[in-house]
C-alpha cells in the first residue's frame, strides 16, 4: 500500500510540475468544443441536444494528449528503466499513474464545463450529477488509457497507436457517458441517467483490476 | 521470463491446409448451390434472405476464430511458447477478415430489408467495434519490432479487446433499445437448416485452413527473427572453420 | 418495420456472396503465394 501512495505522490508531483502542459490540453479541448459548435451552427436546440456528446468527444481527444504526456518523464529521460529498478511492484506503479491520470482527466473535464455552458446553453439543474458522470467516465478512460500509454510510449508511432488502441476499447464508456450526460444536460425528467452510471461502474469494475494485472507484462524489458 | 528457443514450423502444414481448403471449397459450393437455388424463399424477406446462408456461417466462424485468438493470447502469456504467438497472429488476421466480411454482408442485407445501409443493430455494431479493436492490435504488431515485446503486447491487447466485446454488445443493445429496432427472424425453417449447416462447415474448414497456413508463415518468420545470425556464405566458403566467431 | 413481402433483391444476394467469396479467395491466394515464395527461398538456400 505504501508503494502505491509513493507512486501516486510521484505522479501527482510530476503532473503538478507540468501543469502548463495540462493547461494547454484544456485549451485544446475547449477549442475542440468551439469547432464542434461551428459544425452545428447557430441552432440552439441542436446545440443543446448535442452538448453531452461533444463534451465527451472533446474530452476523449484531449485524453490522448494527457495520457501520452503522463509517460513523458519515463520516455525522455529513460525513466522506464529507472522505474523497473525501483523496489516497487508494477501493480503499484500502474495504480499510482492511473489514479493521477484520473484526477487530471477529471480536472480537465471540469475545466471544459464553463466552455460547454457558454457555447451550448444546456440545462444547469443537474450539474452535480453531471460531475458524477465525469468522475465515472474519466475513470473508464484512465485505466485502459494508462496501460496503452505505457505501451505506446515505448514505440516510434506513439501518437497514432494510443488512440488507435484506446478508442474502440472505450466505446461502452463513450456510449454510457454521452447518454447520461445528454440526459442530465437536458434535465433528465425521468431519472434514466442512473442506469447508464451503473454501466460505467461495471466497466470500471472490470478494467481497473484487469489493466493493473496486465501492466507488469507491458513494461518489462 | 524464459521463452522456448525457436519455433519449429511443421513442414506438413501447407499440405494439411490444402486439404482443409479443398474440402471447404466443395462444401461451400454445395451449400451455396442449395441455398441459392433449392431452398424456399423466406416468408417476409423473399429471396434476399438467402444471404443468411453466408452471413450466419461467417458470423459463427468469426466469433470462433476470435475465441481462438483469446485462448492463444492467454496461452502465450502463461507458457511463453512461440507457437502461441504465431497462432495468435494468424487468428487475429483471419478473425478481422471474417468480421469485416460480416459487416459488409450485414450492410448489404440491411439495405433491402430495413431500407438503410446501417441501423446500429447491436450485433453488427459490436462487430464493427470488434473490427476496429483488432485492427488496432494488428497495427500494434506492425509497429513493434522486438518479437518478445510484440508477442506479449499483442496478447495483452487481445485479452483486453476480447473482454470488451460482451460489454460493447450489451451497451449498444441497451442504447439501441431506446430507439426503434428492427428485428431479424430468429427461427429457421427445417428446409433451410441443411444448406446452412453445410456452409457453416465450409466456412469453418476454410478458416481452419487459413489459420494453419498463416500460423505456418508466422512461425517461419519468427524462426528467422530469433535464430542466431549465420556466417556469410562467401566467408563460410573461404574459411569453413569460421562459425560462431563474433 | 417493413411489413409485407419483399420481392426480387437478387442483386443484393449476388453482391453478398460475390464479395464474400472474392475476399476469401484473394486472401487465400495471397497466403498461397507467400508459402510458394518461402518454398522457393528454401530451395535456393539448400543449393
Amino acid at each position: 500500500m505504501s508503494q502505491l501512495v509513493a507512486a501516486l505522490r510521484k505522479d501527482l508531483l510530476l503532473s503538478w510540475r507540468s501543469r502548463a502542459q495540462a493547461a494547454a490540453v484544456v485549451v485544446f479541448g475547449a477549442t475542440a468544443l468551439l469547432l464542434l459548435s461551428f459544425a452545428v451552427g447557430p441552432n440552439a436546440a441542436a446545440l443543446r441536444q448535442l452538448a453531452g456528446g461533444f463534451l465527451w468527444v472533446a474530452l476523449l481527444f484531449s485524453s490522448t494528449l494527457a495520457l501520452a504526456e503522463s509517460f513523458r518523464a519515463e520516455t525522455e529521460q529513460k525513466g522506464m528503466e529507472g522505474l523497473l529498478l525501483l523496489p516497487a511492484n508494477p501493480v503499484s506503479l500502474f495504480y499510482g499513474k492511473a489514479l493521477a491520470n484520473w484526477l487530471q482527466l477529471m480536472l480537465m473535464g471540469m475545466g471544459l464545463l464553463p466552455v460547454l455552458i457558454v457555447l451550448y446553453d444546456p440545462d444547469l439543474g443537474r450539474l452535480w450529477e453531471l460531475c458524477g458522470i465525469l468522475l465515472l467516465g474519466t475513470a473508464g478512460l484512465s485505466a485502459p488509457g494508462t496501460l496503452y500509454a505505457g505501451m505506446a510510449a515505448q514505440v516510434r508511432a506513439q501518437q497514432v497507436l494510443l488512440p488507435l488502441l484506446l478508442f474502440p476499447l472505450v466505446v461502452p464508456v463513450l456510449l454510457a457517458a454521452v447518454k447520461a450526460s445528454s440526459l442530465l444536460l437536458l434535465g433528465d425528467p425521468m431519472g434514466q441517467a442512473g442506469s447508464w452510471a451503473l454501466l460505467l461502474l461495471a466497466f470500471n469494475g472490470i478494467y481497473w483490476p484487469l489493466c493493473g494485472l496486465l501492466f507488469g507484462t507491458v513494461i518489462e524489458e | 521470463m524464459s521463452v522456448d528457443l525457436l519455433p519449429r514450423p511443421n513442414p506438413r502444414a501447407p499440405l494439411i491446409a490444402s486439404g482443409l481448403i479443398a474440402v471447404s471449397v466443395v462444401l461451400l459450393a454445395i451449400g451455396s448451390y442449395i441455398g441459392l437455388f433449392h431452398a424456399p424463399p423466406e416468408h417476409f424477406m423473399g429471396d434476399v434472405q438467402r444471404i443468411m446462408y453466408v452471413h450466419v456461417p461467417t458470423a459463427w466462424t468469426a466469433m470462433l476464430v476470435l475465441v481462438v485468438a483469446f485462448v492463444c493470447a492467454i496461452a502465450f502469456l502463461f507458457s511463453q511458447r512461440w507457437k502461441w504467438d504465431a497462432w495468435l497472429e494468424a487468428s487475429i488476421e483471419v478473425g478481422v477478415l471474417l468480421a469485416l466480411l460480416l459487416c459488409v454482408q450485414g450492410s448489404i442485407w440491411a439495405k433491402p430489408t430495413w431500407g438503410v445501409w446501417w441501423d446500429w443493430d447491436p450485433r453488427l455494431t459490436s462487430t464493427a467495434v470488434l473490427c476496429f479493436a483488432f485492427l488496432g492490435v494488428l497495427a500494434l504488431r506492425r509497429f513493434v519490432e522486438d518479437p518478445l515485446k510484440r508477442a506479449t503486447w499483442s496478447a495483452v491487447a487481445t485479452i483486453i479487446a476480447a473482454a470488451d466485446v460482451p460489454i460493447v454488445y450489451m451497451s449498444v443493445k441497451w442504447w439501441n433499445s431506446l430507439h426503434q429496432t428492427q428485428s431479424t427472424p430468429q427461427t429457421v425453417a427445417s428446409s433451410m437448416v441443411t444448406p446452412l449447416r453445410i456452409n457453416a462447415f465450409g466456412i469453418l474448414f476454410l478458416a481452419a485452413g487459413f489459420l494453419v497456413l498463416r500460423s505456418h508463415l508466422a512461425q517461419r518468420r519468427l524462426a528467422g527473427e530469433l535464430a542466431p545470425p549465420l556466417p556469410e556464405r562467401a566467408e563460410a566458403h573461404v574459411q569453413p572453420t569460421l562459425g560462431g566467431a563474433s | 418495420m417493413t411489413g409485407g413481402i419483399i420481392t426480387g433483391g437478387w442483386e443484393f444476394v449476388w453482391a453478398a456472396y460475390g464479395l464474400t467469396f472474392a475476399a476469401l479467395a484473394i486472401y487465400g491466394g495471397s497466403l498461397a503465394l507467400k508459402i510458394r515464395g518461402e518454398a522457393r527461398n528454401d530451395q535456393e538456400q539448400k543449393r
